[in-house]
């Protein structure tokens, strides 16, 4: 987008609207910044940058004397007629003249398509400087480099495309001789020599080569592979546009760009670097300087870029001159992809200041964005050993031991050993070692060192340059900042930061910065559907809760029966007696009722949904021969299953094993008991797993009655609760309406009820069938990722219409991955469920996806009612 | 394992003398048949790492000595006028796959801005205009060197045809994959070290300074 867009259509047709003016007044077809609109053009005849210069003057912005020869016309410029008058007129709006040795001006010419694209013909500066002039143009500027070298690239452009000079002799003469000075004298030489004419003094015959040589590179094969590229009509004509290139002094002028919002924060504070000198279209490198050593100040740069910004929406870019301290414009534009935090925070910006609605500027973000912003990151505490911070070379963190060669490398990584490549420089041969590397370190180069592309290539994180890095490969050490670490040592690394750390580092989700954190609440006033989280711990719960998680949707309570209690749940189903179940049972309960006190103080007086337990039995069984002894040994095979996760599962395991859910369920209110004493009041949501049968969710419910009844005659308080079910079998959702009798909340377990309604088996079908049926175009993507709106989506409205009917209050939502994902929660949003549950780190996105879903169907609805 | 000495060139055929440098510039082999780098195994030049053929430290060595110029000829001194030529450009090259691959601000490029890519398109063009007469001056000096120019413009044609990872995968024979062999061999060619490469890049890099 450029300040034009709000008036012209983009590549309108540049030749019908203006008329090559006759030749008796050559002036005529030459439009000065600012005027197109009153002469009735547009970005069609102006191009995207005369109509941005002309959009700038209007919005009262100083900008850079010049004018527009237009698209239709610019052949024109060719002409010595036209030439001379633009020379003339650009005299008469700088008020210099070309060739007065006090106040010096010099022309620059460019073009200019009506969009913003790329494969134009390169500027050409310097127009007017001749042999005799150069020395005193020199002095002015008090540097002499910068001069000769825009020059010479102009008189290497105009001798080869408008002065017939071979490109090979010009070459070679650009290798033979690196001074400037000597360069220009040279590539005159070969005019002289080559050329079909001499290279002229008088500024205006110049100007007419320097027009000829861009339209002749724009007929290239080059820049026809570009348009095409760029999906560009073959003979799109160019603007063309000669500026005012006003000499001055080295300390007081120069050129620059700057954009409105810091990268990083995404707040308005111009950033940029401006070059002291002669503009050249590619500055050379390292010799930017930051913006507040401009002399003159950056008021005048500020108030630009903020007009800018109210003016587009959007965070801008600006190119600028300096001369003599004072700042005019040479280019401005909406910044094509602006860096994300800054279109966060302008968001943000623009509705606190009114220019826009809250609800406008939750649509700018997208939850696809939310997910970018929060990108995974290391967990830290503080307490990391910080060993070097290098360059950020390639995006992501990792963790992994030393490996110091490629050869190693390859060892460890061939057994599944996550490795980080270490090494002071790297070559060819380092290639294959950082292919089968998680991160890449080095100690030399920088973000665009061979190391940094290739990381890159291969999608690895890098740090790269860090300094001080000393490997000695046949010790097998590396010292790496003060610390002297060996092959084989654990590090972790981030390729965003350039941080490097001892150890391994666990991986996580950052928080929303806060601009974000602002529109997440604006996101928050306008969606309907709740946001909860799937979390085991009181730590999951934590986080999810500063994620704005209104609640647990998903406990799942399997991880309180594995790990070291793995013991006591063995004994419970293998027991041999009674009494040895009995006191296993005892123990079992003990250690959840801490597991749930801490949960519950996690959750304060927000619902949570406690899932009582939902493994396959085979999770609790001994290994075959790892058994106590023989007798266990034989009552573990006698229950091992063909198919275990469709076998003695959920709530069937409970039904066998009686003792199971009320022992839960009673640690479960007896922890809720012990956390009201404090004050605080979960609304507390207990739910059957696996339910296909009516009788079934009876049953339970019936263990769980007992076990609050139970607590009550022990604690004398009676737990609130509600009682609910799991639905993720096609049987539970076509009998929603009978198990609504017993249920006051569903849950839709879509993760199960997917496989069960295709009848795929996850791991299998990911690893053998999605990608062929996705390639085919059976699927357009994995059902597990996205709700299949079709099948499972059905049966699911089906169940909610079914159970609606029978308990109209019923709270329905949804707890498998699917509640993370933007276009699934649109689709729950449509259904009118009351919630999604998520993990945590997606909870942000779902915030975000259910405003969407709001906004884009109130959208609709305005659009088919019109 | 046999091992053969390889003390001198002398020692090696000559195919063997072209195999080890070619793994010792690509820096591996993928996917080549067993007959090919068999002879490699078998004399201590190179080692087989899963599906990977890697040059062994003795490979090497031998490559540099097999490529290395005699110093103080009028041959060093065409190549390393090419070489000063070529590490400027280098740098642009370099910066021209990060543009590729990340945008200014850091975040990966997914290719869904045309212009943006064709802004890339055009640089590379740049470099690859720049990088001609550098090597038409090698050529001249150096035999073989020719290779480089046809195989960079086949990654060129390539990537112009839509395969997008033929500008700077390591995975195929990419423009960066055979410029960064060009950049081995030139630096084994003149017996330069990577930290005096990259001194001189810098070094040229701030002469031109205006």
């Amino acid at each position: 987008m450029s300040v034009t867009d709000r008036g012209a259509g983009p590549l309108a047709r540049a030749d019908a609207a203006v008329h090559p003016a006759p030749p008796e007044t050559p002036g005529r077809v030459l439009v000065p910044y600012g005027q197109g609109r009153i002469r009735g053009l547009d970005a069609g005849e102006l191009g995207a940058h005369g109509a941005a210069m002309d959009r700038l003057v209007a919005l009262g912005l100083p900008v850079v004397p010049g004018l527009t020869v237009p698209a239709g016309a610019s052949a024109s410029l060719c002409e010595p007629g036209t030439a001379r008058a633009a020379v003339e007129l650009v005299e008469q709006v700088s008020g210099r003249r070309v060739g007065d040795a006090g106040r010096p001006l010099l022309l620059r010419l460019s073009a200019g398509a009506p969009t913003e694209i790329a494969g134009l013909p390169p500027d050409l500066a310097c127009l007017g400087v001749t042999p005799d002039n150069a020395e005193a143009l020199c002095a002015v500027i008090g540097r002499e480099e910068a001069l000769y070298e825009a020059w010479a690239a102009s008189v290497r452009m105009i001798a080869e495309y408008a002065l017939d000079v071979p490109g090979a002799p010009l070459d070679d003469a650009l290798l033979d001789t690196p001074a400037p000075r000597a360069r220009v004298e040279a590539l005159l030489a070969l005019v002289a020599r080559h050329g079909s004419q001499p290279f002229p003094d008088d500024p205006a015959q110049q100007l007419a080569l320097a027009a000829r040589a861009l339209l002749a590179r724009w007929d290239t094969p080059r820049a026809r592979r570009s348009r095409r590229a760029q999906r560009l009509p073959a003979d799109l004509a160019l603007a063309l546009y000669v500026q005012a290139l006003r000499i001055g002094p080295a300390d007081h002028s120069g050129y620059g760009t700057a954009v409105s919002r810091h990268p990083e924060t995404g707040r308005f504070s111009p950033q940029g670097s401006f070059f002291r000198g002669v503009r050249r279209s590619a500055p050379p490198p390292h010799t930017g300087e930051p913006l507040d050593r401009l002399a003159g100040g950056t008021a005048l740069l500020e108030h630009s870029l903020l007009t800018l910004e109210r003016h587009l929406h959007a965070p801008v870019s600006v190119d600028f001159e300096v001369r003599d301290d004072e700042i005019a414009l040479l280019a401005a534009s909406a910044q094509q992809r602006p860096p994300l935090r800054a279109s966060v925070c302008l968001a943000a910006d623009l509705a606190r200041e009114g220019a826009l609605g809250r609800e406008e500027a939750v649509l700018r973000i997208t939850p696809a964005q939310v997910q970018e912003l929060l990108h995974p990151q290391f967990r830290l505490t503080g307490t990391e050993e910080l060993l070097v911070r290098g360059l950020p070379a390639s995006p992501g963190a990792a963790a992994g031991v030393i490996a110091l060669s490629s050869e190693r490398a390859l060892e460890l990584g061939a057994d599944g050993t996550q490795v980080v490549l270490v090494a002071h420089e790297t070559t060819p041969a380092d290639v294959p070692g950082m292919l089968a590397s998680a991160a890449v370190l080095t100690g030399s180069g920088g973000i665009a060192s061979h190391a940094a592309v290739v990381a890159r290539g291969a999608g690895r994180p890098a740090v790269c340059g860090a300094d001080g890095l000393r490997v000695d490969r046949a010790v097998g050490t590396v010292r790496i900042g003060g610390r002297v670490l060996r092959e084989g040592d654990a590090v972790s690394l981030d390729g965003r930061s350039g941080a490097v750390y001892a150890g391994a580092l666990p991986v996580s989700v950052a928080g929303p910065p806060p601009d974000l954190s602002t529109l997440l609440e604006w996101a928050d006033e306008t969606r309907r559907l709740a946001v909860r989280v799937n979390a085991d711990t009181a730590a999951e719960v934590d986080t999810a809760v500063a994620l704005g998680a209104e609640g647990v949707g998903l406990c799942r309570t399997e991880h309180q029966f594995l790990g070291e209690r793995l013991p006591l749940i063995r004994r419970v189903i293998l027991a041999a007696d009674p009494a040895a179940r009995d006191e296993a049972l005892v123990a079992l309960e003990r250690a959840q009722h801490e597991d749930f006190r801490a949960l519950l103080t996690a959750v304060g007086n927000r619902p949570v949904t406690v899932r009582l337990l939902d493994a396959p039995l085979h999770e609790f069984l001994p290994a075959p021969g790892q058994a106590l002894d023989a007798a266990e040994e034989q009552r573990a095979a006698a229950l091992r299953e063909a198919n275990p996760m469709l076998g003695l599962r959920g709530v069937r395991l409970a039904l066998l094993h009686e003792r199971l859910y009320p022992a839960q369920a009673e640690a479960l209110f007896a922890a809720w008991v012990d956390v009201a004493a404090t004050g605080v009041r979960p609304a507390l949501e207990v739910m059957v797993p696996l339910i296909s049968l009516p009788e079934e969710l009876a049953a339970a419910a019936a263990y769980v009655r007992e076990a609050a009844d139970a607590v009550a005659a022990r604690t004398g308080v009676r737990v609130p609760y509600r009682l609910g079910t799991m639905v993720e079998t096609p049987r539970a959702a076509l009998l929603a309406g009978e198990l609504a009798e017993h249920a006051e909340f569903f849950s839709f377990g879509t993760n199960d009820l997917t496989q069960l309604t295709y009848g795929f088996s996850r791991d299998d079908v990911e690893r053998q069938v999605l990608a062929s049926y996705q390639e085919r175009g059976f699927l357009t993507a994995s059902p597990f990722a996205r709700l299949d709106p079709h099948g499972v989506g059905a049966l699911i409205a089906l169940a909610v219409e079914r159970a609606r009917s029978v308990r109209p209050g019923i709270k329905l939502g949804v707890c498998g991955e699917h509640g993370g994902d933007p276009e699934s929660i649109a689709f729950c949003d449509g259904l009118g469920l009351d919630y999604v549950s998520c993990s945590a780190h997606r909870v942000p996105v779902a915030r975000m996806a259910a405003a969407h879903s709001v906004l884009g169907r109130r959208h609709e609805e305005s659009g088919s009612a019109r | 394992m046999r091992s053969v000495a390889v003390d001198g060139t002398d020692a090696l055929d000559e195919s063997l003398t072209e195999a080890v440098v070619d793994l010792v510039l690509r820096g591996m082999w993928r996917g080549r048949p067993e007959s090919e780098y068999r002879p490699l195994v078998d004399a201590g030049l190179a080692m087989v790492k899963g599906p990977m053929v890697l040059p062994t430290e003795r490979a090497k060595e031998t490559g540099a000595r097999i490529l290395r110029v005699g110093a103080g000829t009028g041959q060093e001194q065409q190549i390393t006028a090419a070489y000063r030529a070529f590490l400027p450009v280098n740098r642009r090259l370099r910066e021209v796959c990060t543009a590729w691959q990340c945008r200014p601000d850091g975040t990966p490029n997914d290719h869904s801005d045309l212009a943006y890519d064709a802004q890339v398109r055009e640089a590379l063009e740049d470099v690859h205009e720049a990088i001609q007469p550098v090597l038409r001056r090698l050529e001249r000096a150096l035999a073989g060197s020719g290779q480089y120019l046809t195989a960079l413009e086949e990654a060129l044609d390539r990537f112009d045809d839509g395969g997008t990872e033929w500008l700077a995968s390591p995975l195929c024979d990419s423009y960066h994959t055979v410029w960064m062999r060009l950049h081995q061999e030139l630096l084994l060619v003149l017996g330069v070290s990577r930290a005096q490469d990259e001194a001189l890049e810098e070094e040229l890099l701030a002469g031109d300074r205006g």
